[in-house]
């Protein structure tokens, strides 16, 4: 299995059985409820579901991305993660501590110390410069005026906003305006990152650039990230695990590749059909038990970028070499070719 | 719909039948019987009596007035030289209007702050200097006390549901009672004099502070909110730091609202007491000086506009960058200029006292070509005036009155009933059979029919006038603006003005009563049907043009019943403001409520005012219900934005 | 009990004491201003004079009819002018309640009645007789009143009976109130540029004397009984049938406290007199001369030092 996610640490993230109803009376709805009932039921009974009965681990320093079209739930979701929703029912732990539990202190000292969040429509404060929004939280939590500003010019200049520090955010770019955000999430150096939607407001041609800028991110901090899209391509490209989400409950939670070569429903085959795989799959992924002689694949490298090598190749089954060298299986090249060829399912 | 059309005929034949029947009718039918009406003003009375001599009330009243008082004493000693603490004014004139002008500068820029600077030499030359000075030592007072009121009032409304929920009724009574019932408690548990004036002002100007303060609370974006909490901030750092300075266009918006009411009061609060232009005015007017009562008039309309300007352009303004290591004189530039010329101004108030203050003497004036104007005008108009007004009561007033008045109560009763159910059903029915009951058990019933009479008179035949304006405004930008600064500068110009001229041109009458009020009536009328159909999408009108709509088409099939919302949101200010007008315009001569409110101010019977207000209050909030539910019906139909309300 | 009527007598005594030589309290005396011209001008005569012998002064705008509920709770200090027919009735029921005294009468008399602008004796030349004014009734018709006469009362508050008068004297008049002194001027003022007849009501001293030339009407003499003996008079079965008494009281009001307050103040109002003469002149500096108030009452004082110079002494 490819995937940065280390099997026994502890999750930084822990939820079970998260439910969200939304309703007249949720609390004794819920109570009342009986297993099966269906999205369409509840809403006949006047309540909505917003989140249903989801159960994740999200590890330290792993990026999930949470998937789903509008009304999916995958909002609400974060907001449960991030408590700026109570949930109806269920645990949700981070880093071992219930926070349905934590008073409104310990909540307000955790997103000082733990938690940044980026938001779809940026959030930012109109009536403060580009300096002043990302000092925000630092100066929630008291830091001292000297000490905000070298913090926020430093972040400023991690997104890459030098030189508009002063700059007020309606004289800024969406692009420009979402660094901001980004900047002002980070500023605090939380342990997890919460992302909704941030780059969905923008053009495709900024989303694509805000989205190598956040894989940059990503490599340098290494940060347990929660990031919530409606685009399954944005999803594919930067997901270390994708859940897939359909009127609030998690359809399935796997890794890129995983999904698409096996969804697990009709709902995610739909939205793999028109997926170039190759781009996705990666020759680990096809990877069995076998060896054979010769020059060896990488196993993180996508089967497109090893489309020449693989077309060229004249053997039936292809070595592939994990990170460290050494051949962890043999790729059948017949299934591969389909696979980059699109061969009729 | 088509529900309420049936409940709604079913009413109206009700209403013909007792109307038909009405000489068959028993007295109880007739008129309020006696035991209907209650003796709330009794009531009230020995409410306030209680309050004021057992609980002690008055004493607390009375001290937080002193508190009030001692702001005054200062302001009045910096403007006008009253003989109190700090004993340092007056201030030359000339300090006013280079403050004004750099304040100006600072927030909008050149024109601005001329026109700011211009307004107080205007003052200064004009000769009104002191009495200006008397009313604005009040207004730069009351304003900033009704606006920090105000803000924590709508706060705390924010904040609790249940207090909003208390709160609403009182706003919205507070808000459609007239001016004139405000004042008679306050004489009573304030006393006479500025301090009467402020708090009246103060009080007057509380609700629309505190409602815009709720709204833009309300208003803030949720991720604004989101991110807030994300940030880490605590409930206080939320509200200050997040919150407020997110909602302050709406905020400000209230404290536009604070001047203009504010400027509104400066001639009533004259009644109770208050010195300043107002009390010139009134005293001007009565001894006939139009011209110098025009003259204040303006005075008024300039100062509304300046600080208005000044406190919107505020809002708007873009803070500047400066380049790190700008030097503190450079980034504080205004202020420096500012200091120099204040230093010049004082020193030319020493060199000569023309630049402290100028004399009434020496002052420059108008008024005469103004009274020679109004003269010449009268004169000509006269014949037709003359026709006019022996149509107007031969044939549309006298009869309209009469009939009214010869209707059984439970006619009209019915009647406003038929209009609720047509509007919004049967709740809308008992609502407004609620309000005009209450009407009839208050025992005022002939003198609120005459009340219902002229307004109902006046906004027809403002209508009459208002809408082809407005229909003729909407065609061009250009001319929509200045039709709209018209409207403006109507409804700024203090409403006593107009009643001797109109007095001079009908008499006094009904028809001159009617006249005064229309000028108030159609301001509204004219600016919402502008507003209204220049609001409509462009696509919309695009869409009927390219399928073949010519231009009374457009106007008919697309822009009026696209903007028909607006346009009833101005009906009913329209009828808001005639019911405000028709009392004032008890100092015409009337028969209906403003003359028994008029009254009980004299004999501060604070049981009676409040009665009379409050029966006025109900007909416009009857009113206000009605176009509300009926425009929200409307409005969703249409799938539109719902229309913006002044507060 | 013996204490404390002790003590009250002690009070007493240092009242009288203190009205005898102590100074005038240092705190600003409050003057009630109402919105006719004489008032004012003579208002601030009167503060003036005060300020001469050096105590402070400060102005009100009050309304007319409910200063007198002010002075009661000593937010105005004093009042120079309560006219008998129009604010007696206020000013005995505040005097009733408690809280303010009586000054004194002044000199002048005041007169309210029916009157009418010069120019109406041209179209009717037996004015201003009441009986010829009812056979020109039909001059003063207007389109609201029909057939018959239109007389322009004054506001309904200052309760002038007029309406019983008509019936009493069986006129051929409908009365219409108007809402305000400012009201009634401006009815004359509109009726003099083409000479139009009307009746109204006024009163003496003002400036429309100056600016209007007119009389009033004169009715059956006033008479004690007159409003509420309906026997006696012209019309043995009604009252009112008579006009209004000729000369109608004009007095100085105060807050009761004033006296302990301002010993020397309230000696030098109980002195304070103006004739029917000085009032007119007063009222005619602003009204016709166009001078302010202020300057107005500065001119009189000057110009008549011999008359106010003894209140003083």
């Amino acid at each position: 299995m490819w995937s940065l996610a280390v099997p026994n640490a502890q999750p930084v993230i822990s939820c079970r059985n998260v439910w969200k109803l939304y309703g007249p009376k949720p609390q004794a709805y819920f109570a009342a409820l009986t297993a099966g009932t269906s999205f369409e039921q509840m809403r006949g009974d006047g309540y909505i579901s917003a989140v249903r009965d989801v159960s994740l681990d999200i590890a330290k320093g792993e990026m999930l991305v949470v998937m789903g079209l509008s009304g999916s739930g995958k909002s609400t979701l974060v907001r449960c993660l991030s408590r700026l929703i109570d949930s109806t029912a269920g645990t949700i732990l981070i880093d071992g501590d219930d926070i349905a539990k934590m008073d409104a202190r310990a909540l307000i000292d955790l997103r000082r110390r733990k938690m940044g969040m980026v938001f779809q429509s940026f959030g930012l404060l109109p009536h403060r410069s580009v300096l002043d929004n990302v000092a925000f939280p630092l100066e929630m939590r008291g830091q001292d005026r000297h000490d905000r500003r070298a913090r926020a010019l430093e972040v400023i200049e991690l997104v890459g906003l030098k030189g508009r520090e002063d700059y007020f955010p309606r004289e800024l770019s969406g692009g420009q305006q979402q660094r901001v955000g980004i900047a002002r999430s980070l500023a605090i150096e939380p342990d997890i990152w919460f992302l909704d939607e941030p780059f969905s407001a923008l053009d495709p041609l900024i989303r694509r650039e805000m989205q190598d800028e956040f894989l940059r991110l990503k490599q340098i901090l290494g940060k347990t990230s929660v990031f919530i899209t409606h685009d399954f391509d944005e999803a594919l490209r930067l997901a270390d695990r994708i859940a897939i989400m359909k009127d609030g409950a998690i359809e399935q939670c796997d890794t890129p590749d995983q999904i698409v070569l096996n969804p697990a429903t009709p709902y995610v085959a739909k939205f793999t059909e028109e997926i170039e795989k190759s781009r996705v799959i990666r020759a680990g992924t096809l990877a069995q038990a076998g060896t054979a002689e010769g020059q060896a694949l990488s196993a993180s490298a996508t089967l497109h970028t090893l489309a020449r090598q693989i077309a060229q190749d004249s053997r039936d089954l292809i070595p592939v070499a994990g990170p460290d060298g050494r051949v962890m299986g043999t790729l059948n090249r017949a299934a591969a070719l389909d696979i980059l060829f699109g061969a009729a399912q | 719909m088509t529900s309420h059309r049936t409940g709604a005929l079913a009413l109206l034949a009700l209403a013909l039948i007792l109307a038909l029947t009405r000489n068959a009718l028993p007295a109880g039918l007739m008129r309020p019987p006696e035991w209907l009406v209650w003796p709330f003003a009794d009531w009230l009375n020995a409410a306030f009596a209680f309050c004021q001599n057992d609980l002690g009330l008055m004493a607390v009243t009375r001290f937080a007035a002193a508190g009030i008082a001692a702001l005054l004493d200062v302001t009045g000693n910096l403007f006008y030289g009253k003989a109190r603490w700090p004993n340092l004014g007056p201030l030359p004139w000339t300090t006013f209007a280079i403050t004004a002008g750099a304040l100006a500068y600072r927030v909008a820029g050149w024109r601005l702050a001329l026109f700011a600077a211009g307004t107080f030499v205007w003052i200064a030359l004009m000769g009104q200097w002191e009495w200006a000075m008397q009313t604005l030592s009040v207004i730069l007072i009351a304003a900033p006390v009704t606006f920090v009121t105000g803000l924590g009032l709508g706060i705390v409304a924010w904040r609790f549901a249940l207090f909003e929920r208390v709160l609403n009724p009182f706003l919205n009574i507070a808000q459609s009672l007239p001016q004139f019932a405000y004042m008679i408690p306050v004489v009573v548990f304030v006393g006479v004099g500025p301090k009467a004036g402020a708090i009246t002002t103060i009080v007057f100007a509380l609700p629309p502070m505190i409602r815009m303060t709720v709204l833009g609370l309300k208003k803030v974006p949720e991720n604004v909110v989101e991110s807030g909490l994300m940030s880490g901030a605590n409930r206080w750092q939320m509200l200050t730091r997040v919150r407020l300075p997110t909602a302050r266009n709406d905020v400000l918006v209230g404290v536009n609202q604070v001047i203009m009411q504010c400027l509104a009061m400066v001639v009533l609060t004259s009644f109770i007491g208050m010195p300043g232009l107002g009390q010139k005015l009134l005293q001007l007017m009565q001894s006939l000086k139009i011209g110098l009562s025009f003259e204040i008039g303006v005075t008024i309309v300039l100062i509304a506009v300046t600080l208005d300007r000044i406190s919107r352009a505020w809002a708007e303004m873009a803070p500047k960058h400066f380049a790190k290591g700008t030097p503190w004189h450079q980034r504080h530039r205004v202020l420096v200029i500012w200091a120099i010329l204040m230093g010049v101004a004082f020193a030319l108030a020493h060199l000569s006292p023309w630049f402290s203050q100028i004399e009434r003497s020496d002052a420059f004036s108008v008024a005469k070509p103004i009274d020679a104007a109004v003269d010449i005008l009268i004169r000509l108009i006269d014949p037709v005036s003359q026709a006019l007004r022996w149509f107007l009561i031969t044939w549309v007033l006298i009869p309209f009155r009469d009939g009214l008045l010869w209707l059984p109560f439970t006619t009209v009763l019915a009647l406003v009933m038929a209009l609720g159910y047509a509007a919004g059903g049967a709740r809308s029915a008992l609502v407004c059979l609620g309000f005009f009951g209450m009407i009839a058990m208050t025992g005022w019933w002939d003198r609120a029919m005459i009340t219902v009479y002229t307004v109902i008179v006046s906004v027809v035949l403002a209508a009459l006038m208002g809408f082809p304006l407005g229909i003729w405004g909407a065609r061009a930008q250009g001319r929509a603006a200045r039709v709209l600064l018209v409207c403006d500068t109507l409804q700024t110009f203090p409403s006593f003005i107009y009643l001797i001229p109109v007095i001079m041109l009908f008499g006094v009458n009904d028809v001159a009563v009617v006249g005064a009020v229309i000028l108030f009536a159609a301001v509204p009328l004219v600016r919402y049907t502008i507003e209204g159909l220049r609001g409509v999408a462009p696509e919309l009108i695009e869409a009927a043009s390219m399928s073949g709509a010519d231009r009374s088409q457009l106007l008919w099939k697309v822009q009026l019943p696209m903007a028909l919302p607006t346009i009833l949101v101005g009906v009913n200010q329209s009828v808001m403001f005639s019911l405000f007008m028709v009392i004032i315009a008890a100092f015409i001569g009337t028969q209906d409520l403003g003359q028994e409110m008029q009254r009980a101010l004299s004999t501060t019977d604070v049981g009676k005012g409040l009665v009379l207000g409050l029966a006025v209050a109900f007909m416009g909030l009857m009113v206000d219900h009605l176009v509300t539910t009926w425009s929200a019906a409307r409005t969703q139909a249409l799938g539109l934005e719902p229309p913006k309300r002044a507060a | 009990m013996i204490h404390r009527s002790l003590l009250l007598s002690g009070a007493t005594l240092l009242g009288l004491v203190s009205a005898a030589y102590a100074q005038d309290s240092t705190d600003p005396m409050t003057i009630g201003l109402h919105d006719w011209s004489s008032q004012i001008v003579d208002s601030r005569v009167v503060g003036d004079i005060l300020e001469s012998v050096g105590d402070k002064v400060e102005y009100v705008t009050t309304d007319s009819q409910a200063v007198y509920e002010s002075i009661r709770l000593g937010d105005v200090t004093l009042e120079t002018e309560v006219w008998e027919a129009t604010f007696g009735a206020a000013f005995t029921a505040a005097l009733a309640k408690g809280g303010i005294v009586d000054v004194g009468t002044m000199d002048a008399v005041t007169r309210e009645e029916w009157w009418f602008p010069e120019w109406d004796k041209e179209v009717c030349p037996g004015l201003p007789d009441w009986k010829a004014l009812n056979d020109c009734a039909k001059l003063f018709a207007t389109p609201e009143t029909g057939e018959k006469g239109r007389y322009l009362g004054g506001p309904v508050d200052w309760q002038m009976h007029d309406g019983d008068r008509i019936d009493a004297l069986g006129m051929n008049f409908t009365l219409v109130n108007a809402g305000s002194a400012a009201a009634l001027w401006a009815e004359i003022a509109a009726a003099s540029k083409d000479k139009r007849p009307i009746v109204v009501f006024n009163w003496t001293p003002n400036f429309i004397d100056a600016v209007y030339p007119g009389e009033f009407i004169e009715f059956p003499a006033h008479f004690d009984g007159c409003e509420d003996k309906p026997e006696l008079g012209v019309n043995p079965k009604a009252a009112f049938d008579c006009g209004f008494p000729g000369n109608g009281y004009l007095k100085k009001a105060a807050w009761d406290g004033m006296e302990a307050k301002w010993p020397k103040a309230y000696a030098v109002l109980q002195k304070v007199n103006f004739t029917n003469a000085q009032l007119a002149d007063m009222a005619k500096m602003v009204d016709v001369d166009g001078m302010e108030p202020e300057d107005a009452a500065k001119k009189w004082l000057a110009d008549n030092e011999a008359v106010w110079k003894p209140w003083t002494e």
